[in-house]
């Protein structure tokens, strides 16, 4: 059945395809055109360095009117991503827009990484450490690193 | 309209639990605000039938201040359509109202079509991503072909009606004149960037308070709405003030208004004048 959510997932997978941005990539499950499986590359220049982090995307029929539910499956020490793999980022919240799609949300995402927002914690023992402590936060993110290569 | 996501259910749940932080409370406040929307959504529809001005007393049956008020509204306007209080009212009632209001006019209709038409490359040429807004654009424009299509004026109007009961292309024109507005408040920034409080640029303001969905409206996405369609719309503000009467504003300043709409803290609904 096509539902302009289904419409407009089909083409964020083409233009995925087409135009694909360093460092991420997703595509749909099998059977499920609604659920996405991704991997973020973790930037250069970063304790993220090396990694390959995925993520599950889950969409409602209402996308792209609203966002998807975004969550790390590998295990992530970060200041804004929750214990359960959740992530705060204000584009996945209030400053959703419709004209975001898949691409999109995966290079913010991309960004959160290099860019952590302290302030605004889901993590608070990554927070205080991102803010005091950054050797300390870097053999963490290091860590994650490396169970990423086994995930 | 303002939706309270702070509720009980919210609360215990994160009090249940020693380290607050790490539990995903936007997923919790998240959870709770679709209860809310669909409990809205299954009894309000997105764009309402006509109904007579004289039913809204029986929403103030006790409320004198009220009664008064919409007996001064009746001598004015004889229906009005109630919107679903999403906070994509003003977008929604703005849009079917004016379209409804050009089937009446096939010249005027026609000139709006050719209008939209060129309105993607403008957004395209402001910076928005040309694959997503086509998706929007494409819709908008297809159910004004669908409507336009149809000779007879009502059963336009009646086909116009029911794609606006239709979630998928009801919501898909709303996020088209939001970006259309977006647009209007990007292009036209020196002057907007006046009407926003603190230190948010119009860009900002334009990413957090217009192109989301469910984002209320306020008097600076009406003018600027008005200023994208190349219309003006008057608001009737009815609230608990004093003096018997109505008030009337006319946005932009001094235009002849192609659309009505009552306005009541919070909400927008279309009346339909006399």
């Amino acid at each position: 059945m096509s539902t302009p959510a289904r419409r407009r997932l089909m083409r964020d997978f083409k233009r995925l395809q087409e135009d694909p941005p360093t460092g991420v990539s997703g595509a749909p499950t099998d059977n499920n055109i609604m659920i996405w499986n991704a991997v973020i590359f973790g930037p250069h220049d970063t304790p993220f360095e090396d990694g390959t982090f995925k993520l599950t995307i889950e969409f409602t029929e209402e996308y792209p009117n609203k966002p998807p539910a975004v969550r790390f499956v590998s295990h992530m020490f970060h200041p804004n991503v929750y214990a359960d793999g959740g992530i705060c980022l204000d584009i996945l919240q209030n400053r959703w827009s419709p004209t975001y799609d898949v691409s999109a949300i995966l290079t913010s995402i991309q960004s959160l990484l290099s860019d952590p927002n302290p302030n605004s914690p889901a993590n608070s023992m990554a927070a205080q450490l991102y803010k005091e402590n950054r050797r300390e936060y870097e053999k963490r993110v290091k860590a994650c690193v490396e169970q990423s290569f086994i995930d | 309209m303002v939706i309270v996501i702070m509720g009980d259910e919210a609360k215990n749940s994160s009090t249940a639990t020693e380290d607050v932080s790490q539990l995903n409370q936007d997923e919790l406040i998240m959870a709770q605000q679709r209860q809310i929307e669909k409990e809205i959504s299954e009894t309000i529809p997105l764009v309402g039938d006509l109904e007579n001005i004289l039913l809204l007393e029986h929403e103030y049956s006790n409320d004198d201040v009220y009664q008064e008020k919409v007996k001064n509204l009746a001598k004015k306007y004889k229906s009005i359509r109630r919107t679903r209080p999403d906070g994509n009212c003003f977008f929604r009632a703005f849009s079917f109202a004016y379209i409804e209001r050009l089937l009446d006019k096939k010249e005027d209709f026609d000139a709006f079509y050719k209008k939209t038409a060129k309105s993607k490359d403008d957004l395209v040429e402001l910076g928005f991503q040309q694959f997503t807004v086509e998706d929007f654009y494409d819709t908008y424009l297809d159910v004004l072909k669908r409507v336009g299509d149809i000779a007879e004026v009502e059963g336009a109007k009646t086909e116009l009606h029911s794609l606006f009961n239709d979630q998928g292309y009801s919501d898909y024109m709303v996020v088209y004149l939001r970006l259309l507005t977006s647009g209007q408040l990007q292009k036209e920034k020196d002057f907007y960037s006046c009407f926003i409080e603190g230190h948010t640029t119009v860009e900002d303001f334009c990413h957090q308070e217009v192109e989301p969905m469910y984002k209320e409206s306020d008097h600076i996405h009406i003018i600027a709405a008005c200023a994208a369609l190349g219309t003006g719309v008057r608001v009737v503000y009815m609230d608990r003030g004093t003096g018997k009467a109505v008030t009337e504003h006319d946005l932009p300043e001094g235009c002849v208004p192609s659309v009505h709409l009552l306005y009541r803290p919070g909400h927008y609904d279309i009346l339909y004048p006399i």
